[in-house]
């Protein structure tokens, strides 16, 4: 469903240097890697919000970058998109935040009340209490609940493929777990493709089909929970217990 | 050796001249691809008008205040200086027509663009950089809505009404208080200042003076537009691009301004 072929992004800095990755339709993907490898750089070039450099990434069969703009606009219209930070629109209320997740034609077609029905059902989805909400304004939100909205914004148009970066960081662990059984059961209710990145490696390996690392730039691991666990990797240890992340932690130590 | 450094210093010189140029340029090129992304959102009527009249009651209705007393200030200073330099060789009555005249040509559509800069353009620039910084623009791209059609186009379409309505304002309370002031200091009444005025009055003036404002009122939004929208790097960011379009944007309308002139007024 989402190909990542030789994807390459530098800024000051390589960033990526060669990503390949396959995500299958239906399938739950988590991504891992170390703070600032490049994990949101990766997903924004799914939709092209970041061109890279060198390679391509193709949704459903679409290219993303070399096969113009209507075919852009065909992919963003397929892609639901998580942002690590909500990236709510502060001059509009929650009703208005959820509604632009709604594509225009789509809009053109239902009745407001249709509108205002999608809105309510999306934002009871990511637990959050419509009537208290709605005409609320993104600074008046605290961080977890603009996270949330920021979800109801993505899942509202009833997107095929969901890309989330990072969605439940700073979130409460029942709002955590609300959130992912969101993800899950869109995954197993409605078959869409979801692309995870995650700090919760825990909460990551449970849920997924399968899982990735990205480190240096590269894919550094791709496989099943079951391999990843038994990956004798020291960053992938790192990642599953602690006294390994504390171990590899003094021997960056020590080489500094 | 003195040659040889002089010889590095004209190449140094030359070689900024080449950057600044191409600095400009690309500029110029991408505030052209914006004007004309503006136009097609506009013609395939992707602009919502609820937007654009937001726009013009920001631009418009709350500049007044400020437009009403930089142009009141206009008149009265031309009145005071021209009156100071009118010698007993000329007819009093000739001090209305050049008040009017310097209202109408110069002062009110300069001074309103300019007071319009620090109003609108700067907080035009602010307000996209900061939704750049926060990926709100992205999350439209995301959203396959057209920030051009959304942000652009509603604020541009707005500075090309508002702009000539307040300099067609600024002129008159201009005139009016600049025909005050002269009454005040030399005693040249109502009648006198107004025949005058009309001597040399043509109505291109009036023309002139709102083509001007036109401009004006598309440059502002579109370089303050432009650069909202390449904005990078947080907070900081924000603000040193606010700095720059202010920058801009002033020595736009005073160049445009000196190139005026010689293309319409002859
Ligand atoms: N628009 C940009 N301009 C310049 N550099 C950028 C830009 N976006 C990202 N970077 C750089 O790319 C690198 C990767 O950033 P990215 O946000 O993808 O990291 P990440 O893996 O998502 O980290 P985290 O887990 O902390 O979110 C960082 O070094 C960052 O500074
Ligand atoms: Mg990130």
């Amino acid at each position: 469903m989402i190909h990542y072929q030789h994807v390459w992004k530098s800024f000051d800095q390589p960033v990526l240097a060669g990503v390949d990755l396959e995500v299958a339709t239906g399938e739950m993907f988590a991504l891992f890697g170390p703070s600032g490898t490049g994990k949101s750089v990766l997903l924004k070039t799914t939709i092209g919000l970041i061109t890279p450099d060198r390679g391509d990434v193709s949704v459903a069969g679409i290219s993303v970058h070399r096969a113009g703009r209507e075919a852009l606009e065909e992919v963003r219209k397929k892609v639901g998109y998580v942002f690590q930070n909500a990236a709510l629109f502060d001059s509009q209320n929650v009703f208005g935040n959820v509604t632009m997740g709604l594509p225009e034609d789509e809009l053109r077609r239902l009745s407001n009340r249709e509108v205002a029905r999608r809105v309510w059902e999306s934002l009871e989805l990511v637990n959050l209490e419509p009537h208290a909400v709605l005409s609320k304004i993104p600074a008046e939100l605290s961080g977890g609940m603009r996270k949330r909205v920021g979800i109801a914004r993505a899942i509202v148009g009833r997107p095929e493929v969901l890309l989330w970066d990072e969605p439940t960081t700073g979130l409460d662990p029942v709002n955590t777990a609300a959130v992912e059984r969101l993800i899950k059961r869109l995954s197993d209710d409605l078959e869409v493709t979801s692309l995870l990145v995650t700090h919760d490696v825990e909460g990551g390996l449970l849920m997924c089909d399968r899982v990735a690392m990205l480190d240096g730039g590269v894919v550094r691991f791709c496989g099943t929970p079951d391999e990843f666990h038994a990956c004798p990797d020291p960053l992938v240890q790192a990642f599953i217990h602690r006294e390994a992340a504390e171990a590899a932690l003094s021997s960056i130590a020590a080489v500094s | 050796m003195q040659t040889r450094m002089g010889y590095d210093r004209l190449l140094g010189t030359v070689a900024r001249i080449g950057r600044v140029t191409e600095v400009t340029l690309e500029h110029a090129g991408s505030i052209t691809l914006l004007a004309w992304q503006v136009v097609l959102a506009t013609a395939r009527m992707k602009v919502a008008a609820r937007e654009v009249v937001n726009q013009l009651y920001i631009m418009g209705i709350q500049s007044l205040p400020i437009v009403l007393v930089t142009g009141s200030l206009a008149g009265i200073v031309t009145s005071q200086q021209g009156g100071y330099q009118m010698s007993s060789v000329v007819p009093p009555y000739i001090l209305g027509s050049l008040v009017v005249e310097t209202v109408v040509l110069e002062m009110g559509p300069v001074l309103t663009a300019l007071v319009l800069v620090g109003r609108i353009g700067a907080r035009i620039t602010a307000e996209l950089g900061t939704m750049v910084v926060s990926e709100q623009i992205d999350a439209y791209h995301s959203l396959g809505r057209d920030p051009v059609a959304l942000l652009a186009a509603p604020r541009v379409l707005a500075g090309i009404l508002a702009l000539p309505l307040l300099v067609g304002i600024a002129n008159i309370v201009g005139i009016l208080a600049g025909q005050l002031a002269a009454e005040i200091d030399s005693g040249l009444g109502w009648e006198s200042f107004f025949y005058g005025a009309k001597l040399f009055w043509h109505s291109w003036d009036l023309f002139y003076s709102l083509t001007k404002a036109m401009i004006f009122g598309l440059a502002i939004p579109l370089i303050s537009v432009h650069m909202g929208l390449r904005t990078k790097g947080g907070a900081e960011g924000v603000g040193r691009t606010t700095t720059q379009a202010v920058m801009f944007m002033t020595l736009t309308i005073l160049i445009l301004d000196a190139v005026f002139p010689p293309l319409l007024l002859n």
